[in-house]
């Protein structure tokens, strides 16, 4: 099919973790694409940036104030079990609140037409490269459509990104040193972390390629001699960033990073800690969050969200476990997960048994019926189940891509779509309706 | 341009390997065209190609046999061998894979096919039929590759390290090569020296250097000047003067060059002095040790310079 060929022409690929080696292989790419009225598409995005202003709020007074947990909002026990809440960040507050600069927010579409939001991906979330490439697959072979219909572009995200990027920089430099620190040819997202460097005209730079001096300042070898580095995009887990500081065996960190991020010489995004927000149990406190620090209410739906720590909700889950999606808190991925209405009497048995010797790292869900999108399958056009991944851009001011990654479940019936588990991608539009 | 060291380095060493299987994809087709011309019982042998190499510990512990197809299996497919044919493209595309954002699309993609060529057809290039057509394909994608560098690159940082992996290596084989085939023609002692000047055309078209030498020097070829030509034409890119003098050239324009092009000077002066005409074989011999080392000392300099995690 054309579109496969013109994939495979622009070299999109993306690497599976399997037990034996990389593989690299073409993403399945859907030709049909995916539409959303303008309309609708302004409304969620007034609520993920309502979304995004609270969860920033909420991760600066984790490590400040702690005001939403003196107030018992929260219980701050949730956050202190949280491996993703990093005390090292305490007493700590990056330029403008941002901590979490680049989230990509999974929404799905429930039968009564609205979007839910299923989780906030606030660590190192991937796929945007995706998005940008769907697009320009679709004007190559779809030409025509794009005479009839007005949709809304993408290609802007780089610039976005690169501005967003360089708004954090530590010195008024006119043009600041913005860098990708990237773990490397073997990660999942390589082809990601290129592509934005290129698009964005920044050095791709690797743990190796960095040094900080001991003035707590951050530099890049090269041929030149040292270059100092204002921000650093990092594409690697906040686990690996710094040996000092996080796990001594990371080979694929900076030494003394966080010493130049906390003497504020050197923007990190996302700030290190961010992923405290990322949590699923966390994820359930999000309305209350934004009631508590915005005074508004939220303008997106979030899943109700049952917590396996609480004895109720766990006594629940137990006795429903076949009608419910029950979730690690910390993965992601979509690894180990069940759904419910799919699973077997074994399974349902095996993740009781998981959720009674650790409560505090479940929480379940109902099973929403997804929207379905026509989708092109061996020749033939069928409904299949999708969701939607915005990226929301936390700097200064917050912009969200429009649309975003629609991910598609090509196995009949699934409600999985994530890249790892077999899932493909769809083009996603914004659509003037012209009303 | 900011060039970071690492991705400077893969440039130089992806560079080097493109070069090295260029240069064993040469010398290995003239080595069997020389074969088939020699009489029978004449014959050079084929460890020779094997000590061009240096490879004569891992050849002869992984258990490889001296005989045609031995050789040509560890000089062609094998992965053993870090400096055989497929070894060397496979490393090219390895270095290249993690710097393609820094040269243009068309380099990665004609690497990419080269390493694919490679990998479908080496293990059947083996013998003499299929050998010249593979070793062909080799040196005329390694050209194309060289002709993208020359055509589509901004002369910035990372055309020079390009460049400089490229001449570096030049000057290594061509050394080795000479050296190699010194030591073997004297030690042989033939009954026949007409097939002098057989072997010594051979290798000056080995080392792609046999056009430009009947122009210059006239058809007769003989060892000293065939060795003075491939040593020092200054106007010849595959002599070795001519290599060094370009690294001199690249050198120049890095930052924090001395020590590297103290070095290169030192070589290009040596090499400057030479007269194969006042040599025995044995002065010859310590004479091209010597400024293989200093090639190697060359490459030190320009790691630790540019490269290593040290400097700051």
């Amino acid at each position: 099919m054309a579109a496969e060929l013109a994939i495979r022409d622009m070299g999109v690929s993306f690497t599976v973790y399997t037990s034996e080696r990389n593989i690299d292989r073409d993403w399945p790419f859907d030709i049909i694409p995916r539409a959303i009225s303008a309309v609708d598409w302004a409304q969620a995005t007034q609520g993920l940036q309502q979304r995004s202003r609270a969860l920033n709020r909420f991760i600066d007074d984790v490590y400040n104030n702690k005001k939403i947990f003196k107030d018992g909002i929260i219980p701050f026990d949730v956050v202190r079990d949280c491996p993703n809440y990093k005390p090292q960040c305490e007493g700590f507050s990056p330029r403008y609140g941002a901590w979490a600069h680049v989230c990509g927010t999974d929404l799905v579409r429930h039968q009564d037409g609205k979007f839910y939001v299923l989780e906030d991906n606030l660590r190192v979330p991937s796929g945007v490269s995706y998005m940008l490439e769907n697009r320009e697959v679709t004007k190559r072979v779809l030409p025509e459509l794009f005479e009839n219909y007005s949709i809304i572009p993408v290609d802007d995200y780089p610039t976005r990104l690169y501005e967003t990027l360089a708004a954090l920089s530590p010195r008024s430099v006119k043009r600041p040193c913005i860098v990708v620190l990237t773990p490397g040819i073997f990660n999942s997202a390589y082809f990601e972390h290129a592509f934005l460097a290129r698009s964005m005209g920044v050095e791709l730079v690797e743990g190796d390629d960095l040094f900080v001096d001991t003035d707590n300042q951050v530099f890049m070898r090269t041929v030149d001699g040292p270059e100092r580095v204002d921000v650093i995009y990092r594409r690697i887990d906040e686990d690996f960033l710094d040996p000092e500081v996080f796990r001594p065996d990371s080979k694929i960190g900076v030494p003394g990073i966080m010493r130049a991020w906390r003497a504020q010489n050197v923007a990190i995004a996302n700030a290190p800690g961010s992923g405290v927000a990322d949590d699923k149990v966390i994820y359930s406190y999000v309305p209350d969050m934004i009631r508590y620090y915005l005074q508004e209410e939220p303008l997106i739906n979030s899943v109700p969200t049952y917590l396996c720590m609480n004895a109720d909700d766990r006594q629940y889950v137990l006795e429903n476990i076949e009608k419910l999606v029950v979730k690690p808190a910390n993965e992601s991925g979509g690894y180990g997960l069940l759904v419910g209405p799919h699973g077997t009497v074994r399974e349902h048995q095996k993740f009781r048994k998981l959720i009674e010797e650790n409560p505090r790292n479940y929480i379940a869900q109902p099973t929403l019926q997804l929207s379905t999108a026509p989708t092109y399958i061996n020749g033939e056009v069928k409904p299949r189940h999708l969701d939607l991944r915005p990226f929301i851009l936390h700097g200064s001011d917050i912009w969200v891509t429009p649309g975003g990654l629609t991910r598609v479940a090509l196995t009949e019936g699934s409600l999985v779509v994530n890249s790892s588990q077999g899932g493909g991608s769809k083009d996603t539009w914004i659509v003037e309706t012209g009303q | 341009m900011i060039l970071l060291s690492r991705v400077a380095e893969r440039l130089y060493w992806m560079s080097r390997y493109l070069e090295r299987a260029e240069g064993m994809a040469r010398v290995t087709n003239a080595y069997t065209h020389l074969i088939m011309d020699l009489p029978k019982g004449t014959e050079v042998e084929w460890g020779m190609l094997i000590n061009i190499m240096g490879a004569k510990p891992t050849f002869e512990s992984m258990g490889y046999n001296y005989t045609e197809q031995g050789t040509l299996k560890f000089i062609i497919a094998s992965l053993d061998n870090a400096s055989s044919i497929s070894a060397c493209i496979k490393a090219a595309r390895e270095n290249m894979r993690t710097t393609r954002d820094v040269l243009p699309h068309e380099i990665w993609e004609t690497i990419n096919e080269l390493h694919l060529y490679c990998k479908e057809t080496a293990s059947q290039s083996i013998s003499r039929r299929n050998r010249y057509e593979f070793l062909n394909q080799i040196t005329a994608r390694c050209q194309m590759l060289n002709g993208l560098v020359m055509t589509t690159l901004c002369r910035d940082h990372c055309y020079r390290f390009i460049k400089l992996g490229h001449l570096l290596e030049r000057a290594d084989i061509n050394s080795r090569v000479l050296d190699v085939a010194l030591a073997s023609i004297a030690s042989r002692q033939i009954e026949n020296p007409a097939f002098d000047s057989l072997i010594w055309a051979s290798l000056t078209q080995a080392l792609g250097a046999m056009g430009t030498y009947r122009r210059a020097v006239g058809p007769m070829i003989d060892a000293t000047s065939a060795i003075n030509y491939l040593y020092k034409e200054p106007s010849s890119p595959r002599s070795i003067l001519f290599c060094i003098n370009g690294i001199r050239n690249d050198l120049k324009a890095l930052k924090q060059h001395q020590k590297a092009l103290d070095q290169a000077d030192k070589i290009y002066q040596s090499i400057d002095q030479f007269d194969a005409q006042e040599m025995t074989a044995k002065q010859f011999h310590s004479f091209s040790d010597a400024s293989q080392k200093a090639v190697s000392e060359l490459n030190n300099c320009i790691y630790q310079i540019w490269f290593s995690a040290q400097h700051r």
